[in-house]
């Protein structure tokens, strides 16, 4: 027997948790609902800057931008229509319930998960897109979902897909070490690569090869499975020139120590061999399984009490941004002491609330998508400055991810009637499926919208000039919304049916002149109608979630 | 005030109110909310300065690397110098590769930089980092040369690309990009055609109707616009203003619209023509163009390849450059030659030379350049700098310096404050006019 | 019956060298070799030392790479990227005559058999026919074209004497071939190899094949000419090497050799005097010789040797090749196994 099983000794580092800044005990009951937590801490500071927000949004603006953050499309207008029609008092508790439960709901958080997860990745990972439609279904929390894409089992299919995320960036250990950092913890370790962070204390050296030093063993067997080695550590020379083996370190400080384990010189070498066989054969047996796994270990540290503050507070900041438009920590991969969160006790007792309820991000979702926050309008009618955005107290104006505009440009061109989401079930969940995939082909013409995002002229271009966009959004065919109001009679009626179709809500008196105005020139009236429709679904209006 | 606001500073703020008091609110131009405004209203004696000396680059990247043996810092009768002969030039004691007869004679013009030490020697690490100016880090998403000239030099209601990049050729092809400047500053990329795609109108809208639906759309878009202060609904609105101009644009590409006498001047070779459309870009205000010409990657031929290529460089180049002077607009362009990095001083067995970032060479010419110049020097077999080493920001420095761009200047990605050239580097005040 | 055998290939010898080998002459009866380098030198190498080490000529000689050489009776010419021939002494190892014969690189210089007649080829496009005796000048073949179809400069590579010396045939970059009556000057057949100029308008704008070399058949009728295939979308020699050979006077290609086992350029072709083989060589970052079937188009044999072959030569037995190439020259033998009482078989 060559191998001793050692004690895996988990050292608290002394360093302090900068993460939790507020003592608990101060933070609002835990038994607060969500949204209750949010709109108290948010109006505390507006009350604090002596800053009135803006009032909350129409029902016509919150249907619609409520069915874009849950189902990824905005509203047929038959939805919105009853929405706005509703006179119950609870209307938007039992709108946000339905869309929750919806089979849309599942599509438009896994593609949310998917761009979080994978936005920067080239390349199809359609099996991992399965896995996150599948979690999200099932609602698997935050926790699991970590667990499966780190650690992963490559004899189950299923959680073999979540291990795309690891695989797909394993070849290179840097993208691998800090991409799992900035997407689970919030940290972008990068800097410290080279030197201790300039800016920020919080980061060294040791740090980022700490973390490395979990991936460190990872690889991608010429199978395209994940597999660990048996051995291997990071070395590193220090800024002062020092050469160091790193050690096993979370973010918190706290290290792994590797258990000892006597290994002969035979045996290690028919381990070396083993993993060469498996990264060159693409013959070769299941991959052999190290009894130490780093990558295991990594998820056992970062969700330990304590250390797991990391991980709760990136992915509520992650989600907070999601639908407010950013973060309580901005830019959301700078989570550390000399970047503060705008309300930190929120943070906080949002991390505290989704511990203690075993990270179920979509209990998380609800709650701040019932929040007078979230519901905002997003025009500033004062005649002062706009408030600075990380008050929340007028609605951030979101640009659509390319998803959520290709499948709104198919809806809101398609005739009213085409899309009948309200048959729900079976029927529904297939014509969704359809109109998600139909829709990608355009989608991938648009890049995924980061910070400071900015339409170019080839998107203007594209929309005004190229025959094949014209052809098929504006046609008049039956199935489309010009084939739809060309048989409508009045002209009132057509210009309220296009406005309803494309930007949820009725036109006013101006646009409606406007409109008759532009339609009472031409010399071909389907023309007209379809011109007309172009200048609504090229509208700003559509293009961004406000 | 907010930490958040652009970069934190008291007279970044004090802009910002400025910007959005007088010219949102007046409604002037309702789609100027981006970050080149508001540094033009910071300072706006510098900012209509530059607009009107109306400064412009032309980059000829020379993709795959070209061998800078073969080109500007040759070595004749050296182990590493291969067969080519150094010739004179315009300027005494410079020399040049014999490949290179034509711009011999037109030093006068050029400054030439024989000291890059740019240590990545892969093509992709290599053309991010001398297309960035910077080694590239995961954390931020830098925008490329012509995404900051772009955004330096460009007018925000320019009515023609500012940033035009034709890349024909199958090896390297990279788009770069605007990177955290935003898809305002994104080249307008052209490989298969010449022409920019969705330039011209659709048969199925006559002119009138194509001018007037974008008419109505403005004007339904202005209510959305009116009361949202976002930089990103703004850019929405400038980029279709801006595309009636992009079409009226399209003459620019098209060199039939040039006399045989000029197109013979240039040459046939389609990267000769490229220069010729750079040229037809510049004069009508692109501040921006690239023109890419592969297949330098001489692994193996190395001397065949350079023969081949050298011929269409020379006769590109110099005829721009004639072009550019009788024109008077060589003294407002500034033509760069680069490429991602150079190559070995030694031969391999296909007699090739492979790829080399050490000690290697590129151009500078015109605008804001001391013609004539030779800067740095590498050692008697091209292994290494000797002296006046420079990194990829060094160069980056340079050519701001050269078109009077202020190389210290600060973009702010949110809270984090990104210089516009790399930490620690200078512009080279020998080269410069 | 030869004392040849393709199939007992064998490198039995390599020198090394500070330059690159570029072209080579064998002084016939001898081990002895002159080629020259990329030093712009001409050195003597006796290959029959145990330990060859090159002797250097010594006066004023190239000013560039020597990228041709051919004996010619008493005397060794070299020609270079210089543009110059050079008549040595080969004794004296010193030059006797020096003509500025093209205005850019020779690419190639050749003897005819009986050593009267020299032939060079140079990028200037033109093949010049020189009395080897007096060095004035014969003919200038006046053929191939400067530029490209793509407004290239073009290059011309390779040239090559019949056995009976009353044949020249040049070919270009772009694969033209030309076969000229060397008493005369005058074109008598045309050729065209259009795979080996390597260009192609969409994945590779530029070129780095042409023909790199040709030989006549034994009986004067077929013509070989050796370059690369299609390459990738690299910048390495990384086609096949090829080879097309032709019945010249009925202007039809009789093989097409493209073959991938070993890539590169095909630098060199040579016919034995008698046998249905022939042998080439040249190579990408390595080196090759094969020997192939002229009939067949299959190979007989085929090895790699130690360095890409720039250009080689057959002894006078024609069981040997010496082979100059990067940093070294080297002898590949092929000798037969003399079996007293059965003949030779030959190799399939």
């Amino acid at each position: 027997m060559h191998q001793v099983r050692g004690v895996i000794a988990i050292v608290l580092s002394v360093a302090c948790v900068w993460a939790t800044t507020v003592d608990a005990a101060e933070l609002a009951a835990p038994d607060l609902a969500i949204e209750q937590a949010i709109d108290q801490y948010i109006q505390a500071r507006l009350t604090e800057r002596q800053v009135q927000p803006a009032p909350i949004a129409d029902d016509c603006t919150l249907v619609r931008r409520t069915t874009l953050d849950l189902q990824g499309r905005i509203p047929t207008i038959a939805e919105a229509q009853t929405y706005v029609q509703s006179n119950e008092p609870d209307k938007r508790l039992k709108l946000v319930e339905r869309l929750l439960a919806s089979a849309d709901f599942a599509y438009q958080f896994r593609n949310q998960l998917d761009t979080l997860l994978m936005g920067g990745q080239k390349g199809n990972h359609n099996e991992f897109r399965e896995y996150l439609l599948k979690s999200v279904r099932q609602n698997r929390h935050w926790d699991q979902m970590f667990r499966d894409m780190l650690i992963g089992n490559e004899d189950d299919p299923e959680v073999k897909a979540a291990t795309t995320f690891v695989r797909v960036r394993a070849r290179e250990l840097d993208e691998l070490t800090n991409e799992t950092s900035t997407v689970f913890f919030g940290v972008n370790v990068s800097c410290a690569k080279c030197h201790d962070h300039p800016l920020v204390d919080d980061w060294k050296q040791d740090h980022y090869f700490g973390l490395a030093s979990f991936f460190q063993r990872t690889y991608v067997t010429k199978k395209n499975n994940l597999a660990e080695k048996f051995s291997g550590e990071v070395k590193f020379k220090t800024t002062k020139g020092v050469d160091k083996v790193a050690k096993m370190m979370f973010l918190t400080g706290t290290t792994v120590d590797e258990p000892v384990v006597e290994v002969s010189a035979d045996e290690r070498k028919k381990q070396d061999e083993d993993v060469k066989k498996q990264m060159q054969d693409d013959k070769a047996g299941p991959a052999p399984k190290p009894p130490f796994s780093p990558r295991e270990k990594l998820v056992e540290v970062a969700l330990q009490p304590g250390n797991d503050q990391f991980f709760a507070r990136a992915i509520v900041n992650r989600v907070w941004a999601m639908y407010l438009g950013r973060g309580l920590v901005h830019p959301l991969d700078q989570m550390h002491s000399g970047n503060p969160a705008s309300h930190p006790e929120l943070l906080d007792w949002l991390s505290r609330d989704l511990i203690q309820h075993q990270f179920d991000l979509q209990r998380l979702v609800r709650g701040i998508v019932l929040s007078q926050a979230y519901a905002r309008t997003s025009e500033w009618s004062e005649s002062t400055e706009p408030p600075a955005p990380d008050l929340f107290a007028v609605a951030l104006v979101r640009p659509l991810s390319p998803r959520q505009y290709s499948m709104s440009l198919r809806l809101a061109s398609s005739n009213p009637e085409a899309y009948k989401p309200e048959v729900g079930g079976e029927e529904w969940q297939k014509r969704r499926d359809e109109l998600e995939r139909n829709s990608e082909g355009f989608a991938n013409q648009f890049e995924l919208p980061g910070e400071n995002f900015q339409v170019g002229v080839d998107e203007a271009l594209l929309f005004s000039n190229n025959a094949q966009f014209v052809d098929d959004y504006a046609r008049d065919s039956q199935d489309r919304l010009v084939g739809a109001i060309k048989q409508q009679t009045d002209r009132t009626t057509q210009i309220t049916t296009a406005y309803w179709a494309a930007l949820t809500r009725a036109p006013s008196t101006d646009e409606i002149a406007a409109c008759n105005q532009y339609l009472e020139k031409r010399t071909e009236p389907v023309a007209g109608l379809r011109q007309m429709v172009w200048a609504l679904l090229t509208s700003p209006e559509l293009r961004f979630n406000h | 005030m907010s930490r958040q606001n652009f970069c934190g500073s008291a007279e970044h703020g004090v802009s910002r109110r400025t910007f959005f008091g007088t010219t949102m609110f007046a409604g002037a131009t309702a789609f100027a909310a981006n970050m080149r405004v508001m540094d033009a209203l910071k300072n706006p004696c510098l900012a209509s300065e530059l607009k009107r000396q109306q400064k412009s680059v032309i980059l000829l990247w020379l993709g795959g690397g070209a061998s800078q043996f073969e080109t500007w810092d040759p070595k004749p009768g050296r182990p590493t110098g291969g067969p080519f002969r150094a010739i004179s030039t315009d300027t005494p004691s410079v020399q040049i590769s014999e490949l290179l007869p034509k711009m011999a004679q037109r030093l006068k013009t050029t400054a030439i930089i024989r000291s890059l030490n740019t240590r990545n020697a892969d093509h992709g690490g290599g053309t991010r980092l001398m297309e960035c100016g910077r080694a590239v880090e995961q954390a931020v998403d830098y925008p490329d040369l012509g995404a900051l000239i772009a955004r330096e030099l460009g007018r925000a209601d320019s009515q023609v690309p500012d940033y035009v990049s034709m890349y024909s050729e199958t090896e390297g092809r990279h788009k770069g990009g605007p990177g955290f400047l935003g898809a305002r500053y994104a080249p307008t990329f052209l490989t298969e055609s010449m022409i920019p795609p969705n330039i011209r109108r659709p048969e199925s809208i006559p002119e009138v109707d194509h001018q007037e639906r974008a008419d109505l759309q403005k004007l339904l878009a202005k209510r959305f616009a009116e009361k949202r202060y976002n930089a990103s609904v703004a850019s929405h609105g400038m980029a279709y203003e801006r595309v009636r101009g992009i079409m009226a644009s399209e003459t620019l590409f098209d060199i039939n619209q040039e006399p045989q006498s000029a197109r013979d001047f240039y040459g046939p070779t389609q990267f000769q023509e490229q220069c010729l459309i750079a040229r037809r870009l510049v004069e009508a205000g692109v501040p921006f163009v690239k023109v890419a010409r592969a297949w330098w990657d001489s692994h193996g031929q190395n001397f065949e390849t350079h023969l081949e290529l050298c011929a269409d460089l020379d006769q590109g180049m110099s005829a721009l450059l004639d072009d550019l002077k009788q024109r008077g607009l060589l003294d407002s362009t500034l033509v760069i030659t680069l490429a991602e990095f150079g190559r070995t001083p030694g031969i391999n067995a296909s007699l090739g030379r492979d790829h080399f970032a050490s000690a290697w060479s590129c151009t500078l010419s015109g605008c804001g350049i001391k013609g004539g110049s030779v800067y740095g020097k590498t050692d008697p077999d091209g292994h290494k700098v000797e002296d006046g080493e420079m990194k990829a920001g060094d160069l980056f420095a340079t050519i701001f310096a050269a078109l009077g761009v202020d190389y210290k200047k600060e973009y702010h990605l949110g809270a984090r404050p990104i210089p516009i050239v790399d930490f620690g580097c200078k512009p080279v005040p020998e080269i410069l006019a | 019956m030869t004392s040849s055998d393709p199939t007992k290939f064998k490198v039995t010898k390599t020198a090394r060298l500070k330059g690159i080998a570029l072209c080579i002459a064998n002084l016939p009866g001898t081990e002895r070799v002159f080629f020259g380098s990329s030093d712009f030198k001409v050195y003597e190498l006796d290959l029959a030392a145990e330990k060859p080490q090159p002797v250097e000529f010594t006066g004023e000689g190239h000013q560039s790479y020597v990228t041709g050489a051919a004996l010619a009776g008493p005397q060794l010419v070299t020609g270079g990227y210089d543009g110059r021939l050079i008549w040595w002494d080969l004794e004296k190892r010193e030059p006797v005559r020096t003509v500025p014969a093209h205005e850019k690189w020779i690419r190639n210089v050749v003897a005819s058999p009986d050593g009267k007649v020299i032939a060079s080829v140079a990028d200037d496009m033109l093949c010049k026919m020189w009395d080897a005796g007096t060095g004035n000048l014969l003919h200038t073949l006046v053929e191939h074209k400067p530029m490209t179809p793509h407004h290239f400069p073009s290059m011309l590579f390779a040239v090559a004497f019949s056995a009976d010396g009353q044949l020249v045939a040049t070919g270009d970059k772009v694969g033209h071939v030309a076969v000229w009556e060397v008493a005369t000057g005058k074109k008598i057949s045309e050729l065209e190899a259009p795979v080996m100029y390597t260009w192609d308008p969409k994945q590779r704008r530029h070129s780095i094949g042409g023909i790199r070399s040709l030989a006549f058949s034994a009986d004067g009728k077929l013509l070989a000419a050796g370059g690369i295939g299609t390459i990738g979308n690299i910048d390495h020699l990384d086609g096949p090497s090829r080879i097309e050979i032709f019945d010249w006077a009925a202007r039809q290609r009789t093989q097409e050799i493209s073959d991938t086992k070993f890539k590169g350029l095909v630098e060199q072709i040579a016919f034995p005097r008698e046998g249905t083989w022939f042998v080439c060589s040249g190579g990408d970052n390595g080196g090759f010789v094969s020997f192939y079937d002229w009939q067949t188009g299959k190979v007989v044999h085929q090895d790699k040797v130690p360095m890409h072959v720039h250009k080689f030569v057959l002894n006078d037995t024609q069981d040997t090749l010496y082979a100059a190439g990067h940093d070294q020259i080297a002898v590949v033998e092929f000798k037969a196994v003399p079996v007293p009482a059965e003949p030779v078989a030959p190799a399939s």
